[in-house]
């Protein structure tokens, strides 16, 4: 088979399918990953001693956790306890809690970072504690956290190649398959980093462009 | 910028730099050091060392046991005929879809691991003369009333181990002929992963060759329903351009094969 052949017929149709499958694992993974996030760092931030803490350990446990390992014990353990999932809700539960464990301590930073005596002021002025927070401290907060959580983003692009483990065939499983089928490794895997690199690229120039629409003036 | 930071900018990217070039240069030099016979006068230092990948999660032909140490019917093998045609050995366990590649790059020297012989692999690599026969088995829960008529007409899923025969059978056989459609093939990283799946239902069949099968269902809620004679092979996958070591490999088979050892690993392995 000459390379054209096996460029057209065989690797691009394989890499569009798996391409759909992580862009899809992503797209729910990212948006849940970052609400979840900000209100674990909500939660760590100005919940009671009970919630705090609480927040602090689910932090602790899914950051702890490795990542294979925690998928594994969803897909492969739950089904012990009679919960079976697919391989695909497993792979993005494991994703958000893995994304918002990350996400909350990039937004946590962020909201310290915003003055107490802003929060104060707008108490004096008459709003509630949670108003404040909606209203002053978070519109702040978020957007000094964009960095980081588009950091974590690409880093998610990435690490949810890891659903192929558990046999969900994404971008990393479907040029794994070629590679070991045709025994073209070098072909394979060149072609599946230059699509990551893509990838990284367009979410880097958009968290870019994100960073300076919601740049806080002065 | 201040010249003090350029200075400490300038040494960062000196010392990752020279760190990257001992990353690549190492591999070399060990690789180089055991491949390559020693030429000291001592008397072990003079045989060479080859390198033996195996798949670490392939009872009763190679596995790596309780202590880490790896075991088996192919491992017992390589390190007789190592004794008996004089060279040493390293065995290496590693993941089996990436075996082949890691052969050809020369991260190891030979698969010794079951590995079957077939007409795609042997474009790549060269096979030693074939050691052993096995067929591919079928194996459902035991709650399953499918039989092998229903495994051939395509009516549940199928798990396999990536980059197997058993694999490549049902791809071949099931989806290519159009007898299923291609996502009621799953295939894992290991096969202890599929009958994982198996008892857990989300697949209704695993195949996989038949020695090895025995020894992951046991004990599990699982059973064999039947064979395909696919009469394949194993042998031994050594680079094609070395043309010494597959003759030391096959002379070493067949003194193996005629010793009394052979009889008594069968035994032990429970092979027959």
């Amino acid at each position: 088979m000459d390379q054209i052949t096996f460029i057209f017929d065989i690797m691009v149709p394989a890499f569009a399918n798996g391409l759909l499958i992580t862009l899809a694992l992503v797209a729910v993974t990212a948006p849940i990953g970052f609400l979840l996030g900000v209100g674990v760092a909500c939660g760590r931030v100005y919940g009671g001693k009970g919630l705090s803490w609480l927040m602090q350990l689910y932090t602790i446990f899914f950051r702890g956790c490795p990542l294979l390992l925690l998928l594994f014990i969803l897909y492969f353990g739950l089904p012990s306890l009679g919960i079976v999932l697919t391989p695909f809700v497993a792979s993005v539960l494991g994703f958000i809690f893995c994304n918002s464990a990350y996400n909350s301590e990039y937004v946590r930073g962020s909201i310290l970072s915003v003055k107490e005596g802003q929060l104060i002021a707008a108490k004096a002025l008459g709003m509630t504690k949670n108003q404040a927070i909606l209203n002053i401290v978070l519109p702040q907060a978020l957007r000094r956290s964009i960095p980081g959580v588009s950091n974590e983003f690409i880093y998610l692009i990435k690490y949810s190649s890891l659903a192929y483990m558990i046999t969900v065939i994404e971008l990393t499983g479907a040029s794994k398959l070629i590679a070991t089928k045709y025994f073209a490794y070098n072909e394979t895997f060149i072609a599946v980093a230059i699509v990551y690199l893509a990838l990284v690229t367009i979410t880097t120039f958009g968290a870019n462009a994100l960073e300076k629409k919601y740049a806080i003036p002065g | 910028m201040d010249k003090k930071v350029v200075s400490v900018l300038i040494t960062f990217f000196v010392l990752i730099g020279v760190c990257l070039c001992g990353c690549t240069e190492k591999p070399a030099e060990e690789k180089g050091a055991v491949v390559a016979p020693k030429a000291t006068a001592a008397g072990s230092e003079d045989k060479p060392t080859y390198i033996v990948g195996i798949d670490g999660e392939y009872p009763p032909y190679s596995f790596i046991d309780k202590n880490g140490e790896p075991q088996g019917f192919d491992v017992e093998s390589v390190k007789w005929i190592a004794d008996e045609m004089g060279f040493n050995v390293k065995i290496q366990a590693m993941a089996w879809d990436g075996i082949i590649p890691a052969l050809q790059a020369g991260k190891i020297d030979m698969v010794y691991s079951g590995m079957t012989i077939t007409d795609e692999r042997k474009e790549v690599v060269n096979f030693s003369d074939p050691y052993w026969k096995v067929n591919q088995s079928v194996a459902v829960h035991d709650d399953s009333e499918f039989t092998m008529d229903d495994f051939k007409a395509g009516a549940g899923k199928v798990g396999a181990q990536r980059g197997t025969t058993g694999a490549f059978w049902a791809e071949e056989n099931l989806v290519n002929k159009s007898v299923m459609s291609a996502d009621m093939l799953v295939t894992y990283d290991n096969f202890p992963l599929v009958a994982t799946d198996l008892q857990n239902k989300r697949i209704d069949f695993a195949i996989y060759d038949r020695p090895p099968m025995l020894d992951a269902i046991a004990g599990k809620p699982l059973h064999i329903i039947g064979e395909i004679d696919t009469g394949e092979d194993y042998g031994i996958a050594i680079r094609k351009t070395d043309t010494e070591l597959l003759e030391t490999m096959n002379e070493g088979l067949a003194r193996l094969m005629a010793s009394p050892k052979w009889d008594e690993l069968k035994k032990k392995y429970e092979m027959e």
